[in-house]
């Protein structure tokens, strides 16, 4: 593991519309590493994943956020997706009339283009594809389907975590994407993860469950709190919170207050 | 007078008499009738306008001073223009340029079997009592006033005959192009006959081109005859530049268990009025009317749509969707008429609309006319904009904003394409569309980053 951040976050500041969320996070990821972050709701969690990927109505209004040096907050979404910033949404869109193959392949040589390499062609990327499917159990027929278009819960996030497969970013986000999952759909999404840790790769894991870094086991737990990060931990950490909640720790707000 | 009906008057001095006769004098005497009936029935009604209460929705003062140099077909027409033309892979049965066959399927072993695909002078010599028997006999001259004028002013029929319980392998593709240029503006009439007879199951594709910039009328007719328990597709694309005005007329008349879809892809640049209208005339018949519309520039589209259920336990379904941007302007009527006697109808309707930029319009009224008592019927239409979180999801994994906004798009125009059973027109629709689509200024294809 190297010594210097893959993705830097000082003093971070964000409104979401015109409410203040984030109230001064600071964080350093490194490569390899795999960080949980934990929260009541409301603490600011989704806001932050929202704020790294540049979604717009999320504003930045103090502080800085640096992905491989690079000043991440001006960098419109697209850009930082070619980067390597990928965010496995909490509750993925449905996008009628767009066949999810078609949507895999353009993103896929978006970001190929980005890194310098050729287009694939359509055999290639399905070779591609079929391999990758396999590692999250998706039956074929999902991919001449409309995106996320009558699945289920879980096979959103399968669909959600295919992507990441694809696309191969440096820094994973992945926002509940354990949320309403049973435990087969989970193993399969967490295998999915797994295959994706590397020692050039950062994950950070935001998670309202413990039962998520069972499988996804993770180097550093953050909780965050009325939007900034008020205790820092070993995945140790976790299991304590599953066990006595979020009262005991010192700054963190009733849920539903903050 | 108008501009227009100054011109109309002027070439119906000049109008011979060679288009009326026919080795067969049924014919003759038929061709004759529509002629006479129809340039009295347009000086009966004029042109069109808003106190019409089909066209409120649009002005027709853009046709009604038309610059216009000739009516009717040219001279001679240069197939290599045609190699100049985004048509040029589009394989015609049957060519049409400013209302008259320019090439017919001379080669009878190209057509599918039981097919016949002939202009009027082919179809004079060949099945001629078919032809005066069906030709106008859908189209009600005396409250139709462009029709009327069609009828009166038209020099050749595409005819398109397909025997009884025949499959013809293919589509049947008709191309019409009208020819326009600056000191030569024109108006021209064109005329498509399909009678598919009974236990048939076939498919017409009918695409209509303009060819040059310069301002020109072009107004098309199209009957559909579907005999007992035969099932008839047609596809029309129409296309057109800026300063032409493009009316297409479908009528489709359906006898018992008979099926018949149209669908219309309008993608023309200029003042379009495209209207389809069925008559279920017989129990068990089934229409489904598709429509995707893309008005850009300064295009105003008028889509009027009749279904029309004269007999019980008849179905139709309708889906209109209509993209607009630029300062585009669309207007969509969706005409349900059901007559006492249609008991047990099943009518659907929906129009969905996408407007991509702030100066586009819609103006959407479903027109529901009940007069029996045992009937489903719904509609609905609605009108937005690209959806933001979709928008974002796609920027989300590195397609450029552009490009999202196009894939978005393509993907609301994706059902009518999907919609379209017969592979090769479905590929031939999904590449106009596309080309049309990337060319839209609000959407370009060009990633921007």
């Amino acid at each position: 593991m190297s010594d210097a951040p893959l993705v830097s976050i000082k003093n971070l500041h964000a409104n979401a519309g015109d409410t203040p969320i984030l109230k001064g996070i600071d964080l350093e990821l490194r490569p390899g590493e795999v960080h949980a972050i934990m929260g009541p709701n409301g603490s600011g969690k989704s806001t932050l994943s929202n704020v790294l990927v540049g979604k717009p109505g999320y504003e930045v209004t103090q502080g800085e956020v640096s992905f491989q040096g690079e000043d991440l907050v001006d960098m419109d979404p697209e850009i930082r997706a070619r980067a390597g910033v990928f965010l496995a949404f909490q509750y993925p869109v449905e996008i009628p009339g767009v066949a999810n193959n078609y949507f895999l392949r353009t993103a896929v040589n978006a970001v190929r283009e980005h890194r310098g390499e050729d287009e694939l062609d359509a055999i290639d990327f399905l070779t591609l594809l079929k391999e990758k499917m396999k590692l999250v159990e998706m039956p074929e027929d999902m991919m001449s389907r409309a995106i996320n278009e009558g699945f289920s819960g879980g096979e959103k996030k399968r669909n959600e975590i295919l992507q990441m497969l694809l696309l191969e970013p440096s820094f994973c986000i992945l926002d509940e994407t354990d949320s309403g999952l049973d435990i087969d759909a989970l193993r399969i999404v967490a295998n999915g993860v797994n295959q994706m840790r590397s020692p050039d790769r950062t994950m950070l894991v935001i998670t309202h469950y413990q039962r998520l870094l069972d499988y996804i086991v993770p180097d550093h737990v953050h909780v965050l709190s009325g939007g900034r990060i008020v205790k820092s931990g070993d995945k140790s950490l976790a299991l304590e919170l599953e066990e006595k909640g979020y009262g005991w720790i010192d700054g963190v707000e009733e849920e539903g207050v903050a | 007078m108008s501009a227009f009906v100054d011109a109309i008057a002027r070439a119906r001095e000049g109008l011979s008499d060679r288009a009326l006769e026919t080795p067969s004098a049924t014919l003759s005497t038929r061709l004759a009738t529509l002629r006479n009936e129809g340039l009295a029935a347009f000086d009966e009604q004029g042109l069109p306008n808003r106190r019409d209460e089909r066209w409120k929705g649009t002005n027709t003062a853009k046709l009604a001073d038309l610059p216009l140099d000739c009516v009717g077909p040219g001279v001679d027409f240069d197939e290599a223009v045609l190699d100049e033309l985004f048509v040029a892979d589009f394989e015609a049965d049957l060519l049409f340029v400013d209302g008259r066959t320019v090439r017919s399927s001379a080669d009878r072993d190209e057509l599918p079997k039981g097919v016949l695909v002939l202009s009027l002078e082919e179809a004079a010599a060949e099945i001629p009592d078919l032809v005066a028997e069906k030709l106008g006999a859908l189209v009600d001259l005396k409250t139709d006033a462009l029709a009327a004028l069609n009828a009166g002013l038209f020099e050749d029929v595409a005819v398109v005959s397909i025997a009884s319980n025949t499959r013809p392998g293919r589509a049947i593709r008709i191309l019409s192009l009208s020819t326009s240029a600056p000191e030569a503006s024109r108006a021209s009439f064109a005329r498509l006959l399909v009678v598919a007879g009974s236990g048939s199951e076939a498919m017409v594709v009918l695409e209509s081109a303009t060819v040059g910039q310069a301002p020109g009328f072009a107004s098309i007719v199209s009957e559909f005859h579907v005999a007992e328990n035969a099932k008839l597709i047609s596809a029309e694309i129409q296309s057109g530049s800026a300063e032409r005005v493009q009316v297409s007329q479908i009528h489709a008349a359906l006898e018992r268990d008979a099926r018949f879809a149209s669908n219309v892809l309008c993608l023309s640049e200029g003042l379009v009025r495209s209207e389809v209208d069925a008559t279920m005339n017989a129990p068990g018949g089934r229409v489904g009317m598709n429509g995707l519309f893309l008005g850009r520039g300064d295009s105003h589209h008028d889509h009027f749509t009749t279904a029309e259920h004269a007999a019980p336990h008849c179905e139709s379904d309708e889906e209109y969707r209509g993209i607009l941007a630029d300062s585009s302007a669309g207007v969509f009527r969706g005409r349900v008429l059901v007559r006492p006697d249609a008991q047990k109808t099943d009518a659907r309707q929906s129009n969905p609309n996408l407007l991509l930029s702030e100066g586009a319009s819609i103006d959407t009224k479903p027109q529901l006319e009940i007069y029996a008592d045992d009937v489903k019927a719904s509609h609905g239409s609605t009108i937005g904009q690209l959806d933001e979180e979709a928008l974002f999801f796609l920027r989300a994994r590195g397609i450029d904003e552009a490009t999202a906004r196009l894939v978005l798009t393509r993907g609301f125009a994706q059902t009518f394409v999907d919609g379209l059973s017969d592979e090769s027109t479905r590929a031939l629709v999904a590449d106009r569309l596309d080309e049309a689509l990337t060319a839209l200024e609000t959407a370009p294809g060009e990633p921007s980053a």
